[in-house]
């Protein structure tokens, strides 16, 4: 269902340049505009490396660590989102080591996620619920004893969206949504470490702030946390139509 | 999607010209489309006080077409009229256009952009050869120099405003050129190098200054020159341009604006590298708005900004459809591809083709059938999709001419403004209903596709074909591709299009034919459509409409981001959590002369009427200027405009109006006429047949009441 309603995402933002690089990924020739990040090399050519923060409509972050890779000669697991294909590379992006590393970031995630997935607006169309399958989480360690964002307030006073701290995962797709692809600079990530959360302006409620609810950060979402009011209400498409805004 | 419910809405990354944004208009407000105001039977009256009777869709059409031919027979074959609409699809306003050319017998069509970028038609096709914009959305990104005139993209093209926003925070330079303070000029990281905060009216001077600079200054593209242009008219232009009477120093008492701040933005246009204009219906809908527009155009040509990525010459188009409903033959003077009706080849290919004859003189324009409605001798309109009494200027005579006339036929999603005054109402169908084409200022033509069956059993170009087939004359179509491959045969700009292309290639920018299989992204590159590029000489003319001790400062009017042109759509849905109702802005110098405090009413006068609506005080305005929109019709914006218009086009000079504010407390007479007025015929649709889907449109009825609170 998913694959029929949403685009496929490559990840990070298609480069044009007029010489190419050949790089090997999982053993198969790759060959891509130079500039071309090693993630968008390997969708292009079908593989899809695990990722959260990064999308192909936003210039890459690198914050999430699910896309990690292993590059040979290189010390270290590079992201594969943030570093650039180079001539002759030999990329791996599935062993089991990387397995173990991205099901640890997993587990980190989910430990401070809400398990509502039955009844989440998202349900069927959740980038984290993806991740989480593709990934091979099975068990999470850390319980909710701890602190968590679990009770976190929702601010529901824009009339088209939601926003449900409770579920973010601080991927910064949003705020870079509203810069890169709106311009506007309403969101910002307030505080720090564990602390931090997406804020319109000064910790206000949407309506309030500078946002022009363009929409552009409710697409970016990978989770539930930003999320149309109707998809609440009504659940998931079950298929879409392309037409033309009579706007 | 779920069934044919829609879910939400999601701009398409491969979109071309959108690239996978939106603004909250097309993302989120598409409720109206199903809200309950709806009007979903077909219905008729004898007289505007009668109530409305909800009658069968035959009996409806059957109504209309008597009286369509006993007004005919009895005023003469021109006392009748149709009116394209804008929002309505290419095909759409096709038909409409034939209906009146072939089973009406007459060129009495015209269509809303006649109030809006008429001059944009004229002035471009004068200089250039051709009535549309020259590039791609996407040449932005290839622009070093952006100069925005009489446009407020953030507000009014808030997608393509996000794009060039991405430029210029990637270094591109910025001239704005408004007598506002729009967002444009400081946001967050973006800063106008210039902004030129002229007195509205005075574009025109302004486009000559700069050209002056550019000509005495020696900043002209020679060799294009040479090359491209016809070298008599460029001469004539060249010396009237660097009359010392063009000057900056001399045209700053008519624009108000500092010379030295005139000759920085003129020198950077000329030799900041790719330099691109893009201007909007601040440019147009003035007095002299043809002549800016060519103004406009010499710049280009002066400084060979035009026929490569980056540069160019770019109207910001006003409704989804304003530049298909131009191209496919809406004017009264032109047929489809914008060819005069007095050239007896066109005139011959569509008589051959539609089986008739042809009048060769142009038919009515809006304003001229609205005097002939006075005169007696224009008697019945055939209006799809076009709120006429909302978005036309000085409404009481617009509503005296309606009112004078004997059948108005209006077709329509809600019973807007002008169905108040209508005899018959044919319910309409939203863009989710129906099949089709739109085409934006890219002169992008994109698909429209059903999703969801048309309410009222139509859509509307089965409407037309109904009604026509009513009054005698067959149009015989199975789908709204058969009349784009009509479109396509009769139209040489036009010849390569077709649904099948339209679905591999996503979208097409016309010209599309043999010379250019896939449609043309960026126009003249090697030569103007012309031939050879126009110069045309632009003197500056001061308005009629002049401030004087009674009526001392200048409205201007416009729009805002949540609320679409006369609101039909975007009043019903939450968008007006932004925008409750339409607000006067003021300068705080004019305000507190006059003891105007921020939220608090005020009457607005100017020779034609007069209004109510709240004040807000703010440093946004020069003084002098006051602005507000029409998005609502209690508003009565258009209750103070004037009957002025550009001279070449009769485009409506919304953009100045002398008027006097004052603090007041209570609403005018015209709105208090209004509020009775709407009363009775919300009552009279209350009564409408029994047990169906009609219901009293409350909102409105909610916000008459805020007006006089
Ligand atoms: S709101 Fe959504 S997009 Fe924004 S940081 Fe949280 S999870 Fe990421
Ligand atoms: S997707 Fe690369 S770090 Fe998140």
């Amino acid at each position: 269902m998913l694959e029929q309603l949403n685009e496929k995402d490559f990840g990070t933002p298609r480069r044009i340049a007029e010489q190419e690089v050949t790089l090997e990924i999982d053993g198969m020739q790759v060959t891509v505009a130079a500039g071309t990040s090693i993630m968008r090399a390997a969708a292009e050519s079908g593989v899809n490396v695990p990722k959260l923060c990064a999308t192909d409509s936003l210039e890459p972050f690198g914050s999430c660590r699910l896309c990690l890779v292993e590059i040979e000669g290189r010390k270290g697991y590079p992201a594969s989102c943030t570093t650039q294909v180079e001539r002759g590379m030999k990329v791996r992006t599935q062993t089991p080591k990387l397995q173990a590393l991205r099901k640890g970031v997993m587990e980190l995630y989910i430990s401070d996620h809400p398990l509502d997935c039955l009844t989440c607006a998202a349900n069927g169309n959740c980038e984290l619920q993806d991740m989480a399958g593709v990934t091979g989480l099975r068990e999470v360690r850390y319980g909710y004893e701890g602190e968590n964002h679990i009770h976190s307030q929702k601010d529901e006073s824009n009339p088209y969206f939601t926003y449900d701290p409770s579920k973010c995962i601080v991927c910064n797709r949003c705020v870079r949504a509203c810069e890169e692809t709106q311009g506007t600079y309403a969101l910002t990530i307030s505080g720090r470490g564990f602390e931090s959360r997406v804020s319109p302006g000064q910790d206000q409620p949407f309506m309030d702030s500078e946002c022009v609810s363009c929409g552009a950060c409710v697409q970016a979402c990978p989770t539930a946390t930003l999320q149309e009011k109707t998809v609440i209400e009504l659940g998931q498409a079950e298929h879409s139509v392309v037409t033309t805004c009579a706007y | 999607m779920k069934g044919s419910e829609v879910v939400r809405m999601v701009p398409d990354k491969n979109g071309q010209a959108n690239e996978g944004h939106s603004c909250v208009k097309g993302r989120f407000a598409w409720g109206y489309a199903t809200h309950k105001d709806r009007i979903l039977k077909p219905m008729i009256r004898g007289k505007i006080t009668d109530p409305w009777k909800e009658v069968s869709w035959d009996e409806a059409l059957d109504y209309a077409a008597a009286e369509f031919r006993r007004i005919q027979k009895k005023y003469g074959r021109d006392s009748i009229g149709g009116i394209v609409s804008s929002r309505c699809t290419n095909e759409e306003g096709y038909l409409v256009q034939k209906l009146v050319r072939t089973a009406f017998g007459n060129n009495n069509v015209d269509t809303c952009a006649r109030v809006c970028h008429s001059p944009t038609g004229y002035g471009l096709k004068q200089t250039l050869g051709e009535s549309a914009g020259t590039q791609t959305f996407k040449s932005v990104e290839h622009s070093d120099v952006i100069m925005v005139i009489g446009a407020n993209p953030t507000d009014a093209h808030p997608v393509f405003a996000s794009r060039m926003k991405k430029r210029l925070l990637n270094g591109a330079k910025l001239i704005v050129i408004d007598p506002r303070h729009i967002d444009l000029v400081r946001s967050p990281h973006v800063r106008a190098d210039f902004h030129l905060p002229l007195k509205p009216g005075t574009n025109v001077a302004m486009l000559s200054s700069i050209a002056h600079v550019i000509v005495t200054e020696g900043l002209l593209a020679t060799d294009f020159i040479a090359q491209r242009c016809e070298d008599k008219a460029f001469q004539q232009w060249r010396d009237f341009v660097a009359l010392p009477e063009n000057s900056p120093e001399a045209m700053q008492e008519i624009t108000g604006v500092p010379a030295e701040l005139v000759r920085g933005a003129a020198r950077l246009y000329a030799t900041g590298g790719n330099a691109a204009i893009y201007y909007g219906l601040g440019v147009t809908e003035h007095a002299q708005g043809s002549t800016a527009v060519m103004g406009i155009a010499n710049l280009a040509m002066a400084t060979g900004n035009i026929g490569r990525e980056g540069v160019g010459v770019n109207p910001l188009r006003g409704q989804n459809n304003v530049q298909g409903s131009c191209d496919i033959g809406s004017f009264p003077h032109e047929l489809p591809g914008y060819r005069h009706v007095s050239d007896s080849t066109t005139r011959h290919l569509f008589e051959q083709a539609w089986g008739v004859e042809i009048q060769p003189e142009p038919g009515l324009r809006i304003p001229n059938m609205f005097d002939a409605a006075l005169d007696g001798s224009f008697m019945g309109m055939y209006c799809q999709g076009e709120d006429i009494v909302q978005s036309d200027p000085n409404t009481q005579h617009v509503t005296a001419a309606l009112s004078a006339m004997e059948c108005i036929v209006v077709q329509d999603i809600f019973m807007n403004e002008t169905a108040m005054y209508a005899h018959v109402f044919l319910p309409g169908s939203s863009f989710l209903e129906k099949d089709g084409t739109f085409t934006n200022a890219e002169r992008r033509i994109s698909r429209v596709r059903k999703v969801m069956p048309p309410k009222a059993v139509y859509a509307d170009w089965e409407v037309t074909v109904l009604l026509a087939q009513r009054m005698g004359y067959t149009m015989d179509y199975a789908h709204p591709s058969e009349i784009m491959d009509e479109i396509a045969r009769l139209t040489p700009t036009f010849h390569g299009v077709s649904y099948e292309k339209l679905d591999q290639l996503g979208s097409i920018q016309w010209p599309c034919n043999d010379e250019a299989p896939l449609g043309t992204p960026t126009m003249h590159i090697d030569h103007f459509v012309r031939g050879k590029g126009k110069f045309i000489i632009t003197k500056y003319v001061a308005t009629d409409e002049k401030v004087t001790r009674k009526f001392p400062l200048i409205l201007t009017t416009g729009r805002i981001l949540s609320q679409y042109n006369v609101g039909a759509q975007t009043r019903r849905t939450e968008n007006v959590q932004w925008h409750q109702q339409d607000i006067l802005e003021i300068h705080p110098h004019d305000a507190e002369e006059r003891g105007i405090r921020d939220g608090g009413w005020v009457g607005i006068h100017s020779r034609s009427g007069e209004t109510v609506l709240r004040a807000k005080v703010s440093e946004r305005m020069q003084p002098g200027v006051v602005y507000t929109t029409f998005h609502f019709p209690e508003s009565g914006a258009n209750v103070i405009t004037t009957e002025n218009s550009d001279w070449a086009t009769n485009c409506p000079e919304y953009k100045v109006t002398a008027v006097q504010v004052m603090p007041v407390l209570e609403s005018s007479d015209w709105q208090k006429k209004y509020t009775r007025f709407s009363k009775v015929q919300d009552d009279l649709l209350k009564n409408a047949g029994e047990g169906t889907g009609n219901k009293t449109p409350d909102i409105k009825i909610k916000a008459v009441a805020k007006s006089i609170a």
